[in-house]
């Protein structure tokens, strides 16, 4: 049989951001994969060299659409730890809220995104339109339903009213239902099973050698969740579970994905429930004193890594962003060796790509 | 003279192409507005299958230039008139343009011309998508049209006839022959659904993997014959499946009466819409399958149930 | 895992240098390494230690020199810092024995102009093809370029 070059990208429906990768088969059978990425690369890196740390809160939230808070949320840390700021527990609560909404419609958005791509559109449907309802809360909290600007370096600038709480809690109560369906969906639906069960399994040492982060590890049994860890923000004071299955196939990707939703949601009440009163932001100088720092944080996707050195100056010197998809990208090229055409949308969509986020 | 006008008026208007292009599109907007409701949408306006034809006889047509163009123009007029040609010997409520002995063979014959001519135009037109969504249907094909033709048969040799209207005239005596051989209407309605390329079975042109399938590379005018044909072929599916399943125009269950010709009429819609919910319900419940599930399916499942079927009816029904 | 601990091992393992740690938040630790002990700090990290996720690679223009930050995680943060020359920066690739140090590496060689010796790919990652100016990090495009 000849071999044949299927271009999956820049351009593809399967894609919701333009990556290229060129999958060498032989039949049905694909036998590698060949991945090009800077499609949407922006030069963040060094943009932010020459803006003030205001003007890149900015600009760092609009890395990525769908995780943006976690971004300002690590880039604000960065700052806060130079500067030696202590964050009000109000401001810190409602940072940790926001982060947990942003992975409440992360997951469903991804949910979508993978019925879609393996045929169930009704599943895209009924998960998007759970997904608006996280979204209404952040809009009500923030003004903004994917650019929330919320952080600022010091605090949060915006607060919650007592309706807006009861307003969020009531949403919550009702998201918690349908997410019941879509979590029964998940694990009887037959074809929906027959398709992602037993697809781009990931071994855990091919996680661990290609450090893999998140739901995707996860998925495969890698215990690690930076929240409960390193634990930022609120963390330390919230309890949840870590969801881990065991495979890495895309059903396990899945299944953690989903579980996570709960955990998340969980999560949510605990803040609204108990949320400290008092101040959202300390003052913040404009300068920031000689000095580096790492922070961390666990985006909906795993890991976020920014490295932060400032040179004394109102702008920074060196930022680095490391986003959790580059490290699922180096994996799924080796999960896209010797598996079926047919499974390619399911791999591909099964680690939540974010292109924007590696690219950057 | 009054002959031909007659003539004239069946094959245009009804029961022939007008009717059936208008049946087409109202039962595509039927199907959309099912599947939109079922998946929490508002779904398209009546007229939307019209303004989708109307646009895309209204738009350029480009083809890659190691597509082979005279054939490329011809696939589409010939799939739409081997469709057209086929419904008009499918009864409707009663009526039919023209019935024989053995209109069944050839109404089956005609039906299955279009998967080839669609795996034709994959593979004339040039680039990886095409030909690899053509190569999909093939192995599609051949995984529905059998237990689909032993489906169809069945009844045919437990009647003792291949035209459709005389499988009609013994359902109004003896019953529908969906009480029967229930097996092989769950068959004929799984291979309609292969046919038709709808989900779960719509491989071949599954977005997310070969964007367009065999199709891809078609627009404009072409594009509007290719989706007409589709439309038409459910039309033809259903109304076939409802002569030969469901007993046609008639009323009553088990006891033949011959009504009138409206209530006949009504009847039959009736039947031929619960048919369409049939196939709009399935398209909503579940996921695409792969082409080797699919061709699993096909093989281990559907094809042995429909030797079953046939044998059964050749031991048991004849008599 | 102690730092004391790890300090020691690291002796061990490269006896011309002395390992010395300091700490940056967020709960940081910073180790000095030379380019050449590179590997064998790694195969420590790895093995003694069970720290074998990277979380990433950082490359910088310091002025008179480049610097490397490789950013390690284990229960807590560890970065391995490794100055290079800026004329002919070089230094041994990880890929053979973390193959997702791959795109890592790729991005530094690319946006500072290192070379990681033994990678088996290094075309660029995000930049394009016909990308014909200095490497984008460097601090001389910064000087002569003014406005964004």
């Amino acid at each position: 049989m000849t071999r044949v070059t299927i271009p999956v990208g820049p351009q593809h429906p399967l894609l919701k951001e333009p990556l290229s990768v060129r999958l060498t088969a032989e039949g049905e059978r694909v036998l590698e994969a060949a991945m090009r990425l800077g499609y949407v690369h922006r030069g963040i890196e060094r943009l932010v060299q020459e803006r003030t740390y205001v003007q890149n809160l900015h600009l760092l939230e609009r890395v990525c659409g769908i995780c943006s808070h976690v971004h300002t949320t690590t880039y604000c840390q960065g700052v806060e730890a130079l500067l030696e700021l202590d964050v009000p527990p109000r401001g810190l609560a409602l940072r940790t809220l926001m982060c947990e909404l942003e992975r409440i419609h992360s997951h469903l958005l991804w949910l979508g995104v993978l019925a879609e791509n393996i045929g169930f559109s009704t599943i895209f449907m009924y998960s998007w339109r759970d997904r608006e309802m996280a979204l209404d809360i952040m809009e009500g909290l923030s003004g903004g339903r994917i650019a929330h600007a919320v952080n600022t370096i010091g605090g949060v600038r915006v607060d919650l009213d007592r309706g807006e709480m009861y307003a969020a809690r009531r949403l919550l109560n009702e998201l918690e239902k349908h997410v019941h369906d879509l979590l029964d969906v998940v694990e009887h639906e037959s074809t929906l099973k027959v398709r992602t069960q037993g697809v781009g399994g990931a071994s855990l040492e091919q996680v661990r050698r290609h450090c893999a982060v998140g739901p995707l590890a996860r998925a495969a049994g890698l215990d690690r969740d930076l929240r409960r860890d390193a634990p930022y923000a609120a963390y330390d004071r919230l309890s949840f579970e870590v969801v881990t299955e065991t495979g890495g196939d895309v059903w396990a990707a899945t299944r953690v994905r989903v579980l996570e939703v709960f955990e998340s949601l969980s999560l949510c009440r605990q803040i609204l429930d108990d949320l400290p009163s008092g101040e959202i932001a300390t003052r913040a100088p404009r300068r920031v004193p000689e000095g580096e720092v790492v922070s961390r944080a666990e985006a909906p996707r795993g890991e976020v890594v920014y490295y932060l050195r400032s040179d004394g100056s109102d702008k920074p010197a060196r930022i680095k962003i490391r986003t959790p998809t580059l490290p699922a990208l180096s994996l799924v090229r080796e999960q896209l060796r010797d598996i079926n055409i047919a499974d390619v949308p399911a791999v591909i969509s099964g680690i939540d790509l974010c292109i924007a986020c590696a690219d950057r | 003279m009054r002959d031909l006008l007659s003539v004239l008026v069946t094959v245009f208007v009804f029961p022939g192409f007008g009717f059936l292009v208008a049946c087409a599109l109202l039962f595509e907007w039927i199907d959309r507005r099912t599947i939109a409701r079922l998946q929490a949408r508002v779904g398209p306006p009546w007229f939307q299958p019209v303004a989708d034809l109307l646009k895309l006889l209204s738009k350029e047509n480009v083809l890659p230039r190691q597509a082979d163009r005279p054939i490329c123009r011809a696939l589409p007029v010939v799939s739409l008139a081997a469709v057209l040609t086929a419904a008009l010997y499918v009864p409707v409520g009663g009526r039919v343009v023209y019935a024989f002995e053995g209109d069944l063979i050839v109404v089956l014959f005609l039906l299955s011309l279009p998967a080839l001519f669609y795996f034709l135009a994959g593979w004339v037109s040039g680039g990886i998508y095409s030909i690899l969504g053509g190569s999909r249907s093939v192995l599609q094909y051949f995984s529905y049209e059998v237990p689909f033709l032993m489906a169809l048969s069945a009844p045919a040799i437990l009647t003792g006839s291949w035209s459709i209207s005389d499988i009609i005239t013994q359902q109004a005596e003896a019953g529908w022959i969906l009480l029967v051989q229930p097996v092989g209407f769950v068959l004929a309605v799984v291979g309609l659904i292969g046919k038709l390329k709808r989900v779960p079975f719509d491989i071949p042109k599954a977005k997310s993997e070969v964007v367009g399938g065999p199709l891809t590379e078609f627009s404009g005018r072409k594009l509007a014959l290719w989706h007409l044909t589709v439309d038409i072929q459910t039309v033809a599916g259903i109304f076939l499946l409802v002569n030969v399943f469901l007993g046609g125009g008639d009323l009553t269950l088990l006891q033949g009466s011959t009504p009138l010709g409206l209530a006949r009429a009504v009847t039959f819609a009736a039947k031929a819409l619960a048919m369409l919910l049939i196939l709009s319900v399935t398209s909503a419940l579940y996921a695409r399958l792969r082409i080797d599930q699919l061709a699993s399916l096909g093989w281990r499942i559907l094809a042995p149930l429909g030797l079953v079927q046939l044998a059964a009816t050749i031991l048991i029904g004849v008599g | 895992m102690e730092i004391e601990t790890l300090l020691a091992t690291l002796g061990e393992a490269c006896p011309d240098y002395a390992f010395e740690a300091r700490t940056i938040p967020v709960d940081e630790t910073v180790i000095e390494i030379p380019a050449a002990c590179l590997e064998d700090v790694v195969n420590v990290l790895r093995t003694t230690f069970s720290a074998y996720h990277l979380s990433t690679i950082t490359g910088q223009d310091r002025g008179t020199e480049l610097e490397l930050l490789y950013h390690f995680w284990h229960e807590r943060g560890i970065t391995l810092r490794v100055a290079l020359p800026r004329e002919g920066a070089r230094v041994r690739t990880l890929t053979e024995t973390i193959p997702g140090a791959d795109f890592y590496e790729r991005e530094v060689g690319e946006m500072l102009g290192v070379t990681f010796e033994g990678h088996p790919g290094p075309e660029h990652l995000l930049l394009p093809e016909d990308w014909e100016s200095e490497p984008p990090l460097r601090k001389a495009q910064q000087a002569e370029e003014g406005d964004p």
